[in-house]
């Protein structure tokens, strides 16, 4: 056929069927139809769906305390739109959504009306839950005057301050709303923020986006403490979500709020910190478990023998202290910090390479969760920056902070609106 | 029977977008008991899907509020006429509530909460309207009639440019040739979607080098080659009378399909304006369509402008079924627009900033206008179908 030859490596076939019924193309639809359909007949396949469900309503968001799943995908969003009413329809049906996505389920019916794309992008169906949380939380730039929000904006979520050491890259960087998916799966993990960013489209636009392919932090006893992209155990000291006052005490934000609405949720900062691996990877053992304050295989401190034991800051041999005074630990510590201490919730990142030196481009998600990231974050940042050892090995190439509200306490409820109601 | 109200109010509140004054948690208002009725309330619940309190209604003009109390996968509901969509209301999470309207004769109908537990419910009208609603299929007949009237004047222009193009071509004035070629491009970007079906003539006329000697095609793309990358309009004659041969067959073809009762069908308007969009998301965007000239932003703006026009010709029909759609969409369409009009230069031949000029920035505001029209669009097939 001339048509077909015709139809090289040049052709463009609209992958619309412009003139389907006219030019008698119906055929074609139909083989679609039984393609999908045998599709959808394989997914439900394993055994408990319910088993890797975490609860999506509740006093606190899920997704802080939670034991800490494998994968990542965040998202920080831009709004466009200058109708509130658009902008709280869109947050009640991204927690329409989530709710459903935390079940398993698809975000809403395929099949509507064949000439309609479906409620869900599809690529999810048959992986179950995954232990998917959806954590939203809002970024100071929403609080201007676009939708009259300025007034509730609580003290606690002025922008960060510049920190030491800073590298940021604004497009990486801050955001109206950030969205943190978190799942066993990671096809499940980008599937919520996809079907968020179809939901917000012509609302909200996506600033910018972090996949996490690894858990760096454990917030759960039950679980053992991931290891960095340098290889060491870090953060073998964090807030475990069975320690209740614990995050009474630094991680949910309490009474002392100047904003009700925030009452219940928690400050979320997030940093892309980028490790310069090929440096790291040439510095020898000795030199590299100073940086930290740990021994590399064990996790140890430098004082002891077990991961889990305290670090004894002052300890010297040889008249020096056995943990460096520069060293990761000792500088991130909270007895070393007036007791500040914050949720770690990372994720190892990477990004592929550095299109000008070929190195690697890879590091730390770093994202924290706390009462006031002021007092707590900003306090720590400022000496890490300053000080750390591990400051020559690493670059902070973004920085958000995030007000994340209170969970929801059922259908009909939504992120913000006690916000929007205040 | 209840109170009606005046036909006019009726009419002029059906053209009203659905969200005015509901706001998001407006109380349900009360159920008037009766058999038929002229207004009712539709309730979603996960548990029992959608509700109405009147199975019953009057023909005429008939308001609907709802609210969606708890049901996480229902986010519209709709009244079906078969399979036509005569009224809806969309943007239902839990926790939210609207109206709308619709003007019905007696019948059968459907209330339609795709996702729902239950998801349809029959509906009956009952009794004469005096209330005429214009006949969907005249309608029909006329958005595909008017849209037909727009591709043949657009391919009339473009056989006179590709004409002129020609004429260039055989002369020596390289900027007149290059000018000619700006000038007979907008034509073919608007109507795209009619050309692509025609599977021999669209690459003839405007196939791109992609992975392939750009010496190797034929159409816009081969002469856009010769004037702007070698600089010469060596070997470019027999192109230019290439092209104009085949979009004179295209006009043929194109005007044997208008003689048609039906030239386009109305999905087909829906999914044409729809692949317009497409084509600037994916190859103006990135600017590969005019990779050797850079007039890219005239072809954007022109995709952009037959999309609208498709668009529009579905209007009168869309915005009687969802006027808050039919709204959104135009301004969203504005605002693209007026975007793109922030990259007009009289300077330049094509009137608009070389596409080379533009900011990584500029092309992301450009694209995220584009995506907003694309979503609440590729809605529109499904309520036009039927």
């Amino acid at each position: 056929m001339t048509d077909q030859q015709q139809s090289g490596p040049a052709a463009r076939p609209s992958r619309r069927l412009f003139l389907g019924g006219a030019l008698g193309a119906a055929g074609a639809v139909a083989v679609g139809v039984g393609g999908f359909a045998a599709g959808r007949a394989t997914a439900d396949d394993s055994a408990d769906p319910t088993a890797s469900q975490v609860p999506f309503y509740g006093a606190h968001q899920a997704g802080i305390s939670t034991a800490a799943q494998d994968r990542l995908a965040f998202a920080a969003f831009d709004v466009t739109a200058t109708d509130r009413l658009e902008l709280m329809q869109m947050l009640g049906t991204w927690a329409a959504a989530a709710s459903r996505m935390a079940l398993g389920e698809q975000v809403g019916p395929v099949e509507t009306h064949p000439q309609a794309p479906p409620a869900d992008t599809g690529e999810a169906m048959g992986l179950h839950a995954a232990n998917l949380t959806i954590t939203v939380g809002f970024g100071p730039s929403l609080f201007d005057d676009r939708f009259g929000l300025a007034k509730h904006r609580p003290e606690a979520l002025e922008q960060l301050p510049p920190l030491p050491g800073d590298l940021l890259r604004r497009e990486l960087s801050f955001g109206d709303i950030g969205v943190q998916a978190c799942a066993d799966d990671p096809q499940v993990a980008f599937h919520a923020i996809r079907n968020f960013a179809r939901i917000a489209r012509g609302t909200a636009v996506m600033r910018w986006s972090q996949l996490g392919f690894g858990k760096t932090a454990s917030t759960s006893t039950a679980q053992a403490t991931p290891r960095n992209l340098m290889g060491f155990k870090d953060g073998t000291r964090n807030i475990k979500n069975s320690d209740t006052k614990d995050l009474d005490e630094y991680v949910w934000v309490g009474d002392e709020t100047d904003q009700p609405w925030m009452k219940g949720g928690s400050y979320l900062v997030t940093r892309r910190i980028r490790m310069l691996i090929e440096n790291w990877d040439t510095d020898y053992l000795a030199d590299q478990e100073r940086v930290f304050g740990r021994i590399k295989d064990s996790g140890a401190p430098l004082t002891g023998t077990h991961e889990f034991d305290t670090p004894d800051f002052k300890a010297v041999k040889d008249g020096k202290p056995v943990i460096d005074t520069r060293a990761h630990i000792r500088l991130a510590a909270h007895e070393n910090n007036d007791g500040v201490r914050i949720l770690r919730r990372g994720y190892s990142y990477t990004d592929g390479i550095d299109p000008v030196t070929g190195y690697l481009d890879a590091g730390l998600f770093f994202i924290a969760y706390q009462k006031n990231a002021h007092d707590q974050f900003v306090c720590l940042q400022h000496r890490l920056g300053q000080h750390d050892n591990l400051n020559e090995y690493i670059q902070h190439t973004s920085s958000a902070l995030f007000a994340c509200p209170p969970g929801l306490s059922g259908p009909g409820d939504w992120w913000g609106k006690a916000l929007f109601e205040a | 029977m209840t109170t009606r109200r005046p036909a006019l109010a009726l009419l002029a509140l059906a053209l009203l977008p659905g969200i005015a004054p509901c706001g998001y948690s407006s109380n349900d208002k009360d159920a008037s008991s009766g058999a038929a009725a002229s207004k009712a309330a539709i309730t979603v619940t996960a548990d029992k899907g959608c509700s109405i309190d009147h199975a019953t209604l009057a023909a005429g003009g008939i308001d609907f509020t709802v609210k969606n109390v708890d049901a996480t996968a229902v986010s519209e509901v709709e009244v079906l006429s078969g399979d036509r969509i005569v009224g809806e209301k969309e943007n239902l999470p839990p926790g939210f509530s609207g109206n709308f309207s619709i003007t019905a004769t007696a019948g059968d109908y459907t209330l339609y909460c795709p996702g729902a537990a239950t998801e349809k419910t029959p509906l009956k009208v009952t009794g004469e309207s005096t209330d005429v609603d214009t006949s969907a299929a005249a309608l029909a007949t006329q958005a595909s009639k008017g849209y037909a009237k727009y591709v043949n004047t657009q391919i009339g222009y473009l056989v006179d440019a590709a004409k002129n193009l020609n004429a260039a071509l055989q002369g020596t004035d390289l900027a007149a040739a290059q000018k000619a070629y700006a000038e007979a491009r907008p034509f073919y970007e608007k109507i795209e979607p009619v050309a692509e079906s025609f599977p021999a003539l669209d690459p003839a006329i405007d196939a791109r080098a992609d992975g392939v000697d750009p010496t190797s095609i034929t159409g816009f793309h081969r002469i856009e080659y010769g004037l702007f990358k070698v600089k010469s309009l060596d070997g470019l004659a027999k192109y230019g009378t290439g092209l104009v041969r085949d979009v004179t067959k295209l006009q043929s073809k194109a005007k044997q399909l208008s003689k048609q009762d039906m030239p386009y069908q109305l999905t087909e308007l829906a999914n044409g304006a729809q692949g317009l969009l497409d084509e600037v998301a994916s190859s103006k965007i990135t600017g590969e369509e005019e990779r050797y000239s850079h007039i890219d932003m005239l072809d954007f703006a022109n995709n952009d402008e037959g999309a609208q026009q498709a668009f529009a010709q579905l209007v009168p029909i869309l915005e009687k079924t969802d006027p808050a759609l039919t709204k959104q969409i135009q301004q969203r369409f504005d605002a693209l627009n007026a975007l793109v009009d922030t990259y007009r230069d009289s300077a330049e031949p094509s009137g608009y900033m070389l596409y080379s000029a533009l900011t990584t920035a500029d092309k992301r505001k450009l694209a995220a206008a584009v995506k907003a029209v694309q979503e609440p669009l590729s809605r529109v097939a499904s309520k036009v179908a039927g």
